[in-house]
């Protein structure tokens, strides 16, 4: 039985920007994917880069991090240190093996209805097609793989 | 953390049918009433309402509930709403969660079970959140009783108005130098043709004088700290130049300026000066100087002279004045205005476009024009003083540095003894310069000038011995340190630098510097003194200015052959190449790349010189490249006379006197003193040999140092900063005049073999246009005839920006509009056809106080026949603006019945819709369309030349056929755009800005004044295009927001912040780096430093949060815990 795989998207939003950009997409009635889940943050620059370790442990296949256009963030500077934790990530992504593309980060304002939803359903499309995350639970398998690749 | 259990209430909203329509809301409950911790679920229709909020209180007291979660709109939308009840219930109001099922969900996906499982999963995960919600208590703060008001159009004027009144002090920020906006510039205002300013002004006047009101006119905000109740403001009180408490308003000052600039207010249809008031009924009606900085001329000039100033009053005519003006810095205008090697001209902004303004030449005019007008007075006369009465001041050497110097101290009274070793004053300028440059009458007078001060004493024939050499009765350098206060060094440099060639001692061999002496002291009749014998074949060797001099005085007097030796080649010559081009346009020949080897004589007399041909070959220090003998390639020139002229030095002086590396006495940089601390120097002895310009520059620097001296003040403070040049003009160039520049008329080749001018100089016409085509780059020249006119002493140049603080607890902006420049639509041709105006250029047209006193006329005087208005420029456009301006329509309506009554031409509105949506707009369209208007139903397309005329292409849709309509004159009807310091605003402020620019409301429909930052609020245009009666509006109900802020005694503060674990903290100080509002410090607690944050400072964002590596600090309402368990919740989620 083949299934179209559906991945399962996680996206923190800032709550002066993307929050709103995502409500007012809400309000103008434009559809996207249902595979996003949504969290609140007072800022972007509050997302902690555990949060995106623990996302992808959790079962997310993507995780999106929109905040405030720069020089627009409403404390200052909190999208800027979220876009500098963003590319550490990344390289750290790169570095254990996990594609880097899972993890996003743009700027959405809360006028930019149309384009959050755009970002969205673009997002979803690309970790459609990168497939689905796969985390070895199993301590055995683990083990299994270790000697396979020390051998 | 909170210890009892939780007991939770669940209620899912159906709002009607807005989540009802796609989620299955009684689904959507049953799942969620078997989690942990629910007590109770629900599920109404609008939960917001009465009935709903009523029902949930009602649950909470019966059941006991200490959690509420309420699934239902966005929480921006109502979590304000759910709080209060909750605190109405005897409830903690943070132990509320909402669950986002409509924008989030019912609201984006279709209707299918997708949609209901991802409400439940929504629902499920705050349910999980809220168990850990804690109970938080907001802090109150007081608030400040002040407001802010950015902006002084009518929208901040009514919301300061409407405040004011209330009791409140309102600072009202305007950064023009008056208020009234762009009301102040419209003629009549739609529907009922009121006056504009006639409704406007008593509204400006009451703002002015209202004792709440603080008026801070040509000002900005510079930054803004703080929040809701507390903010506090810095504001850039830009320099007016002029006192407000002083200016009576009398316009003495604008008919003195020389200044003239398009009007910003006028939008360029006239001008106004440098010096200016924006309009007559002016709020403060105070006048303001605008200063771009030092024009590029003044300050490449190395004396300071006031070049833009001089240059603006010649072109007035003003020209005694323009002397004056130069004289203040140049006490030789005539000598600089014909031998200068202009760096003003070299930096002239209009050397950019096409060639710099003749300034040297206008310089030369003026001093011209006063010594063939003799009887003309000053206009200003130079200050005297007697700081220095009493005082006496030696000076060695009367070249220019040492004349300056003396004019400068003699006016402060000072006694100057002029001491020069020549029988004639005026050093090089008198005696090394030849005649044909430069006339003797000229150096005569200007020179008398200073030396025939009541001051000023002249001892010629007195040489001061100052390297050891001459009798006992000689002055020296010590002998005068011990009569006179204070020495100045200004002999120049007067030792020639012989070449070391065998047969230099010969018959014949003379040097430039020399040789130019003794023809000038000839020439200015000293008696018993003889011109050089020359032959008649004259070699000149050297490559700068003293050489050129030299052979072209040497032509004059011989009237044989001249050739000039120089071992480099032309590029490489330091003498100015205008003079190398007059020399050759004068048959003297130039021999280059070549070098004397040795000057070949019989009976001690100069027969020939052996040369040698050079080549360049690689740099030297200088980076010019060094020539090198090509070996064996000598040729002889046969002469009888040799003029060698490589260049001067400093004559021995006293070791006394320290020199520098170059072998020049030694200055310090910006006070120009030795080593001893009476003696100064300036001029070629401190430099090398330079310009005459460029030592009165000196002159003025080692005088106002000798000044300090004899004063006992502080040689150094407040001197040698630099000097801010000008930001580039900022009108439009296609306003220029393309007239290009005026040669200086110079005397055919053929006649110039007398020592009279090669130059004429321009007549007073030439003079004048040639003065404008200067740019007016720092638009105020300087030029203190402003200071002069005023009768109240209110002009003070030396103002600068303040800034102040102010605070307050609410903040209006009201920061307007832009009128839409159309010139990105070259379609229309508005800047290249003449006659294509904006609708606001018609209004100052049609104003009664505009640049035509009211009459509609086109640009060529006459009154339009025929006037085409096109409605939508730049608006409905999806290439400029996409949204509709909604005054637009209105004020074309308006337009076309004033030209109609006043010039009864034909009007042609071609328009898309007409939007006449308000309070007698309707009936307004209806009036004049009977008045004879001619609507045609489609988008101008395009406007066209034709002859003297224009020609409006459309299609006309009604008729279904184009439409070339030919017509006088083009009103493009341009929509509004946020006004250009919005963006900087936004940013200043932290408030956000939608996708056109505006600034963003929080609530389309619900909120519109308030900005999305708590205690800012929007008035007027700044939020959206409006017209005058909604912009009023507006602004009272911003101001009504900002009220009902302000009379609250406190302000509850989010109590969402940082809160520090004291143990776990390693006071690592990350978090006081990334903090942007300062609020985390370390402060020593338990013996170490640990990280403490100030709770009134903490804005909540979490980045602190974020960033502490050992998790000691977190985030009330948004920690870990609870993003980590509605994270881990909301992924237990499948797609099916």
């Amino acid at each position: 039985m083949a299934e179209t795989f559906e991945p399962k998207i996680v996206s923190f939003l800032c709550n002066w920007c993307s929050y709103a950009g995502a409500d007012l997409a809400g309000t103008s009635r434009i559809e996207y994917p249902q595979n996003i889940r949504i969290i609140r943050v007072p800022c972007s620059g509050r997302v902690d880069p555990l949060f995106v370790v623990k996302a992808f442990l959790d079962g997310a296949d993507g995780v999106m991090v929109l905040g405030c256009h720069p020089g627009d963030c409403h404390y200052q500077q909190g999208n800027y240190h979220a876009q500098r934790r963003y590319l550490v990530m990344h390289k750290l992504m790169d570095f254990i093996g996990v594609e880097s593309d899972r993890l996003y980060i743009d700027w959405v304002s809360a006028s930019e209805g149309k384009r959050f939803a755009e970002v969205v359903t673009n997002f979803t499309q690309r970790v459609r097609k990168i497939g689905p995350l796969v985390i070895i639970r199993d301590p055995h398998a683990l083990e299994v793989k270790l000697d396979e690749v020390t051998a | 953390m909170n210890q009892d259990k939780p007991r939770i209430g669940v209620y899912v909203c159906m709002c009607g049918s807005n989540i009802a329509g796609t989620v299955d809301v009684p689904a959507v409950v049953e799942a969620v009433s078997h989690l942990k911790n629910v007590v109770v679920t629900r599920y109404n229709k609008y939960t917001c309402s009465g009935p709903g909020q009523l029902s949930i209180r009602e649950d909470i007291q019966a059941n006991h509930l200490n959690r509420v979660v309420v699934s239902a709109c966005s929480p921006r939308m109502h979590e304000r709403t759910w709080r209060a009840m909750l605190a109405e219930a005897g409830l903690n109001p943070y132990l509320l969660e909402v669950a986002n099922l409509r924008e989030h969900c019912s609201w984006i996906h279709p209707k299918e079970e997708l949609t209901t499982q991802k409400a439940i999963d929504l629902v499920t995960a705050a349910v999980e959140r809220v168990a850990l919600h804690d109970p938080l208590f907001p802090q109150r703060v007081p608030v400040t009783k002040a407001a802010l008001v950015i902006g002084g159009g009518i929208a901040g004027i009514q919301a300061s108005l409407d405040l004011a009144n209330a009791g409140v002090p309102v600072y009202l920020v305007e950064k023009e130098p008056s208020i009234g906006g762009h009301m102040a510039q419209l003629d009549k205002t739609f529907p009922t043709l009121d006056c504009s300013a006639c409704i406007l002004t008593p509204k400006m006047v009451d703002v002015g004088s209202h004792k709440n009101i603080t008026l801070l006119s040509n000002s900005e905000i510079d930054k803004v700290d703080g929040f809701i109740g507390n903010f506090k403001v810095t504001v850039k009180k830009k320099a007016r130049y002029v006192s407000l408490e002083k200016c009576t308003a009398c316009n003495d000052c604008v008919a003195v300026c020389p200044v003239k600039v398009p009007s910003e207010f006028e939008n360029g249809l006239a001008e106004r000066t440098a010096i200016y008031r924006p309009f007559a009924q002016a709020v403060p009606n105070t006048y303001a100087i605008e200063k771009r900085g030092s024009a590029p001329c003044k300050s490449a000039c190395p004396a300071g002279i006031h070049v833009q100033g001089y240059v603006a009053l010649i072109g007035e005519g003003r020209f005694r004045e323009a002397y004056d003006l130069i004289q203040e810095r140049m006490p030789f205008p005539g000598i600089c205005g014909r031998i200068c090697h202009h760096p003003c001209e070299a930096n002239c902004r209009r050397g950019e476009k096409d060639s710099p303004v003749a300034i040297e030449t206008l310089k030369r005019f003026a001093a011209d024009w006063v010594m063939a007008h003799p009887e003309s007075e000053p206009v200003r006369a130079r200050k005297q003083g007697d700081s220095l009465k009493g005082k006496k001041v030696a000076i060695i050497g009367s070249g220019p540095a040492s004349l300056t110097v003396a004019r400068n101290l003699s006016e402060e009274s000072a006694q100057c003894d002029i001491f020069e070793a020549l029988p004639v004053p005026g050093g090089m300028m008198n005696v090394g310069i030849p005649s044909h440059r430069l006339p003797k009458p000229i150096l005569e007078k200007e020179i008398n000038d200073i030396t025939s001060r009541d001051n000023v004493t002249l001892h010629l024939n007195s040489p001061v011995r100052l390297n050891g050499t001459g009798d006992k009765a000689s002055l020296t350098l010590s002998g005068l340190r011990e009569k006179y206060d204070a020495v100045f060094l200004g002999m120049g440099t007067n030792k020639v630098i012989k070449m070391n060639v065998p047969g230099e001692e010969l018959n014949g061999v003379h040097y430039g510097a020399e040789f130019l002496r003794k023809v000038n002291i000839h020439h200015l009749g000293v008696k018993d003194t003889k011109l050089p014998k020359l032959g008649k074949r004259i070699a000149v060797v050297g490559g700068g200015n003293v050489a050129i001099d030299s052979a072209m005085t040497a032509l004059r007097l011989s009237g044989g052959e001249v050739f000039v030796i120089y071992r480099r080649t032309r590029v490489e010559m330091p003498a100015f190449e205008w003079e190398v081009a007059e020399a050759e346009e004068e048959g003297i020949q130039f021999l280059f790349l070549t070098n004397p080897l040795k000057i070949k004589g019989e009976d001690g007399k100069v027969t020939a010189v052996e040369l040698q041909r050079m080549r360049l070959g690689e740099s030297d220090a200088s980076g010019r490249r060094r020539p090198v003998p090509i070996e064996g390639d000598t040729f002889t020139l046969p002469i009888d006379t040799m003029i060698i002229s490589i260049g001067q030095v400093l004559d021995d002086v006293d070791d006394e006197v320290v020199k520098n590396d170059w072998g020049w006495i030694k200055t310090d940089e910006v006070t120009r003193q030795t080593n001893l601390p009476d003696v100064f120097a300036g001029g070629d002895d401190a430099l090398g040999p330079s310009s005459v310009v460029e030592v009165v520059g000196e002159g003025h620097i080692a005088s106002e140092s000798i000044k300090r001296y004899l004063l006992g003040e502080d040689l150094a403070a407040g001197r040698g900063k630099p000097v801010q040049e000008s930001k580039p003009a900022y009108y439009d160039p296609a306003s220029w005049d393309k007239t290009p520049r005026h040669k200086n008329p110079a005397r055919d080749p053929e006649t110039r073999i007398d020592f009279n001018e090669i130059y004429m100089g321009f007549t007073e016409e030439q003079a004048i246009t040639e003065a404008n085509r200067c740019l007016d780059c720092g638009v105020c020249s300087e030029c203190m005839a402003c200071v002069g006119a005023c009768g109240a002493g209110a002009i003070d140049h030396s103002m600068v920006d303040v800034f102040e603080q102010v605070d307050v607890g609410a903040i209006i902006v009201a920061s307007g509009y832009d009128v839409w420049n159309p010139s990105p639509m070259i379609e229309y041709g508005y800047g290249t056809y003449p006659e294509v105006y904006t609708g606001m250029e018609i209004e100052r047209l049609s104003n009664a106080s505009g640049p035509t006193e009211g009459n509609i006329v086109m640009r060529n005087g006459e009154a339009p026949k025929r006037v085409a208005i096109l409605h939508c420029v730049g608006s409905r456009d999806e290439h400029h603006q996409p949204y509709c301006s909604r005054i637009c329509c209105m004020y074309s309506l308006k337009l076309a019945h004033l030209i109609r009554e006043k010039t009864h031409a034909e009007v042609f509105e071609f328009y898309m819709d007409i939007r006449s949506f308000g309070k007698g707009y309707e009936e307004f369209y209806e009036r004049v369309q009977h008045e004879g208007i001619v609507f045609v139903r489609g988008r101008g397309a395009q406007v066209m030349p034709d002859g003297d005329h224009l020609v409006v292409r459309a299609e006309d849709t009604d008729l279904g056929k184009p439409v070339n309509m030919p017509v006088d004159m083009v009103i493009l009807s341009t929509g509004v755009v946020p006004t250009s310091g919005a963006e900087k605003l936004a940013h200043t402020l932290h408030v956000t800005r939608d996708v056109n620019g505006f600034f963003l409301e929080a609530h389309p429909k619900l909120r519109p004044v308030d900005s999305n930052t708590d205690g800012i609020y929007l008035a007027g245009a700044c939020q959206a295009p409006r017209d005058i009666p909604d912009t009023v509006t507006h602004a009272s109900a911003a101001a009504s927001q900002a009220l009902g802020l302000l009379s609250q005694d406190f302000v509850e503060v989010v109590p969402t912040i940082a809160e520090v674990n004291e143990l776990a903290c390693v006071g690592c100080n990350l978090c006081v780096e990334v903090c942007p509002y300062g609020a985390p410090s370390l402060v020593m607690k338990r013996g170490r430093l640990v990280s403490e944050i100030n709770e009134a400072l903490c804005k909540g964002c979490g980045l602190c949060v974020a960033a502490c590596r050992g998790k000691a600090i977190t985030l009330r309402g948004f920690n870990d815990m609870q993003l980590l368990t509605q994270l881990e919740t909301l992924l237990q989620f499948s797609m099916k």
